[in-house]
């Protein structure tokens, strides 16, 4: 096993993590060249640590949001929660719960200043919530019939195998495909 | 015989370039950096002497120039790039012209330039015409060739914005061009001098085709003499390595280069597939009226984008789906999109020790022809295509933040969205004299979203340029004498928010003195009234609109005689509107750029800008964080108690046991009102089915319909009849 990279400790990116770090501690982490090879070590460590459940966490991709690996396989995304939304593979705002203001009045409760509004004729906002804890989970001002914008599909096992060089177990070629669209066509047959 | 090395002609060695990346995965070909490997130091010394002159040729070619956009708010680049066309190397400034200058050479070798009109040592050549590679006909290059006994290696460029532009609107900045006959000033590809120094003929052409000529001489002679010293520097690095040294030395920085960037993305990010979308406004109803029809309509700008980060570290980004090309002012090329998508690159992954082209060796871009930036009308109108190829700046920001938080690099986040309003001048002075100006203050100077650890910095950067400076109000005031500035500030509420909020906004309050005969403002918005962004990260909200007020016919003089305060930003001036302390005739707000505002004395214009998104809940947000913000003023007690769920005291204090039990009842109405999102889509899908759309949606979905790749995902989201057609 390699040594730790200790030029950023674990409990230094421990505090970066929950907000508490200096900001020039901070900006001496900005300025390491090479950077710590095995922060992605210690970030899963650090983030394993703070969870209440025990399934492996493969990435991080949101503030409360994570694709674990499942025990009886598969990966899915999971909020620190425990609540799960199902296969990665799927834009996991599918699985929240939603919320659309449609009005100026609506937006008005969380856009502070009036004159910046934005114009509730054209768009609404949605905010999608974790359906187990109703934390907010993401934010978007779009028209009227605009599909969820999917944030991030990682490459797992390119990442695992090829970036890290620890390749995942469960690997197979149809991990890096995307199955977002299958939520709606099923959804369109049960109707 | 060619003019470049081994007797090549120019077109011969820009063909090679590309031939020679596309069949070894090596800029130039180099598997092996020898000069690099042999003697870094030396290799090291070579670059920075390099980087040394073009940071010399600024700094005292700048003093030449009476622009303060090039003078104190650091709008102006040198650069020097290598036969072929990539930059090597440049000084600070607007840094996003090394991934266009390139094209420029591509285009004057495609033009058969070195038969006709010839390249020969102390020419000085000009373009800003976009579709020859210049992003924006704001953005002038002069640039003359360097030659070492007969054989072209180098050039040297000279770069800036200008005041005014010639166009329909003043300034640099017009935001309404049906046409590239309406851009303004537009000169493809020219040999404008000889001798290092360009001819007498060419100053008539500012004199005559733009409003602000002195400024525009000034700026030209700027750049030429910039141009010609370095050039001077250049040749004393050749003498002391030799001209093999510089040769290879040249390409090498960029093979190099592009090796620092693909190990970056491999060692901060996560393979991938990433989206990115904005959506703005442009407006023109009403405002062309008939001489331009297919000008008279109003457009909701989509732009998505769909970022692959690819096993190799290489990114591709494929922007299918963007708005059609137009009869308005924001259509681009691909120079365009480069140069100022590379704003977003640099500060995310693309500083190296010298900013050079080595980026275009490791990124590559879909823009589908008829789309925005792919136009196919040889006239399209493109005097403001940075207005939304600036919306793309921030796809690198959005898809790379996301990347590197995932993989733990939390330092390596830096959050920004569409930014700045800027303002364009004309008029006609008591005494009959014309002039025009420009400002850039609140493009200048931003603030950034927030980081996932930490509230946004205010007036921490600029977009367009990473060495900016807010610039003086006093140099402002006098040359343009009818904008006295009274209010510059950051403004309370006006952010994006979230556990961590958005840098707060900027705000500026002018008011109109004497004018004398006339007045108009043109003020161009980054925003286009649908909010900052189309997404929020890490559930906080996304930033919110610009916000641009005119309050005409006021009583500020009269405050004024009376020795009253004024009111310093738009917030105050709907303020005092209402309490009846200040009076105006009519009122004029806009969240998007405006058409020309005639203007008289005693007029308040303030505007507002880069009023960024923040990270996380709301409900999250540290209770010590929210009583900083109300004892500096930053945030009202009233958004405290509504977003953060913050109850506090007539000290500014949280009561935490009010608070945590109003936390727990905002929740519990996102529970009561939120919907399943199955449920959620069934309505939506009702609506799209049905066509419910408002008529500017409409018209977008149609527009964006017709490309494959969005019809794809529209279809397959909302399981719509194959025949389904807008």
């Amino acid at each position: 096993m390699e040594p730790r990279d200790e030029r950023v400790s674990k409990e230094h990116l421990k505090l970066l993590v929950e907000g508490n770090l200096a900001w020039e501690e901070v900006k001496k982490m900005l300025r390491l060249r090479p950077k710590d090879r095995d922060r992605f070590w210690k970030y899963l460590e650090i983030l394993q640590e703070r969870v209440p459940w025990k399934d492996k966490i493969l990435l991080r991709i949101s503030d409360h949001l994570y694709i674990v690996a499942k025990k009886g396989g598969g990966r899915v995304v999971k909020c620190d929660c425990g609540h799960e939304f199902g296969d990665y593979r799927a834009n996991w705002k599918l699985s929240c719960r939603v919320y659309v203001r449609k009005t100026r009045e609506e937006m008005a409760e969380v856009v502070s200043v009036e004159e910046a509004l934005p114009n509730a004729n054209l768009v609404e906002m949605r905010e999608f919530y974790c359906p187990g804890c109703f934390a907010l989970l993401a934010v978007e001002v779009v028209p009227v019939g605009y599909p969820p914008v999917s944030e991030m599909f990682p490459d797992l096992d390119t990442f695992y195998r090829e970036w890290l060089g620890k390749p995942l177990e469960d690997e197979r070629p149809d991990w890096f495909q995307d199955r977002t669209l299958d939520i709606p066509a099923n959804w369109a047959k049960e109707a | 015989m060619g003019i470049c090395y081994q007797g090549k002609t120019l077109k011969e060695v820009v063909r090679e370039r590309e031939r020679l990346f596309k069949d070894t995965g090596y800029a130039y070909g180099l598997e092996k950096l020898e000069l690099v490997e042999s003697d870094p130091a030396k290799f090291m010394r070579f670059q920075m002497r390099l980087v040394a002159a073009c940071i010399n040729a600024r700094e005292t070619a700048k003093l030449i120039s009476a622009n303060p956009m090039s003078l104190v708010q650091g709008e102006l680049l040198f650069l020097l790039a290598n036969p072929e066309g990539d930059v090597t190397s440049a000084s600070y400034g607007l840094a996003g012209h090394i991934q266009s200058f390139p094209f420029i050479i591509r285009s004057i070798a495609d033009l058969g330039f070195e038969e006709d009109p010839g390249i020969n040592e102390g020419d000085v050549f000009f373009n800003n015409d976009a579709r020859y590679g210049a992003p924006h006909n704001a953005d002038c290059y002069n640039w003359v060739p360097i030659f070492y006994k007969g054989e072209l290696i180098g050039w040297t460029v000279g770069l800036n914005h200008i005041t005014d532009v010639g166009g329909l609107q003043p300034g640099g900045l017009g935001v309404i061009s049906p046409s590239v006959f309406t851009d303004g000033f537009t000169v493809p590809p020219t040999k404008i001098g000889a001798n290092f120094k360009a001819h007498k003929w060419w100053e008539l052409h500012w004199k005559r085709r733009t409003r602000t000529e002195a400024f525009n001489v000034l700026d030209d002679k700027m750049r030429v003499a910039g141009a010609v010293a370095l050039q001077k520097r250049v040749m004393e690095v050749v003498e002391e390595f030799g001209i093999d040294y510089f040769r290879r030395g040249l390409r090498e920085i960029i093979e190099r280069e592009r090796r620092v960037l693909i190990q970056r993305i491999k060692t901060q990010a996560v393979p991938g597939i990433y989206h990115y979308l904005n959506i703005s406004m442009v407006k023109y109803k009403g405002v062309v009226g008939k001489l331009f029809a297919g000008s008279n309509r109003d457009w909701i700008i989509h732009e998505p984008a769909e970022v692959h980060i690819r096993p190799d570290g290489s990114l591709h980004m494929d922007l299918e789906g963007m708005t059609s090309e137009g009869d308005f002012h924001c259509n681009a090329y691909e120079p365009a999109v480069r140069m100022l998508t590379s704003l977003g690159a640099w500060p995310m992954f693309a500083y190296t020790s010298t900013i050079n082209s080595s980026i275009q060796y490791m990124t590559t871009w879909n823009l589908p022809p008829g789309s925005m930036f792919n136009p196919q009308n040889p006239f399209a109108a493109t005097v403001m295509s940075l207005a939304e190829v600036g919306k793309y700046v921030f796809m690198f920001h959005t898809v790379l933040n996301y990347a590197f938080f995932a993989r733990g690099y939390l330092e390596e986040y830096l959050g920004r969205e569409p930014d700045g309003v800027g303002y364009g001048l004309s008029g006609v002075m008591k005494d009959g004299f014309r002039w025009a100006g420009g400002d850039m203050t609140l493009i200048t100077c931003c603030s950034c979203k927030a980081f996932p650890y930490r509230d946004g910095v205010a007036a921490a950067f600029c977009s367009p340029n990473p060495a900016p400076d807010m610039g003086e109000a006093e140099l402002g005031e006098f040359l343009q004498p009818t904008q006295l500035n009274i209010g510059r500030k950051l403004v309370p509420n006006y952010c994006g928010h979230g556990k961590y909020r958005g840098g707060l906004g900027i705000g500026m309050c002018q008011m109109i003195v004497d004018p004398g005969q006339s007045l108009t403002a043109a003020v161009f918005a980054s925003s286009g009234g649908m909010g900052r962004a189309a997404t929020g990260m890490g559930g906080g909200y996304p930033g919110i609109n610009d916000v641009v007020v005119f309050a005409h016919d006021t009583n500020m003089r009269e405050l004024l005689k009376e020795g009253k305060s004024y009111p310093r930003d738009f917030l105050e001036v709907r303020k005092w509107l209402a309490e009846g302390r200040l009076k105006a005739g009519s009122v004029e707000v806009y969240n998007t750029a405006t058409p020309n505002i005639p203007c008289k004395d005693g007029d308040i214009f303030a505007s507002a800008s880069t009023a960024m998104g923040g990270w996380g809940d709301p409900l999250e947000r540290d209770y010590a964080l929210v009583e900083d913000d109300l004892h500096y003023g930053w945030m009202t007690p009233d958004a405290a108690r509504t977003v953060y769920g913050a109850v506090t005291d007539e000290k500014g204090k949280v009561k935490v046991a009010e608070s945590n039990k109003l936390r727990q009842q905002i929740r519990k109405r996102r529970q009561e009102r939120s919907v399943d999102a199955r449920e959620w889509w069934r309505e939506e899908r009702q609506k799209v089915t049905k066509k419910e759309f408002p008529e500017d949606v409409y018209n977008m979905y149609a527009d964006c319909l017709k490309y494959g790749k969005f019809r794809r995902e529209f279809m397959g989201m909302w399981q719509l009849p194959e025949d389904y057609k807008l």
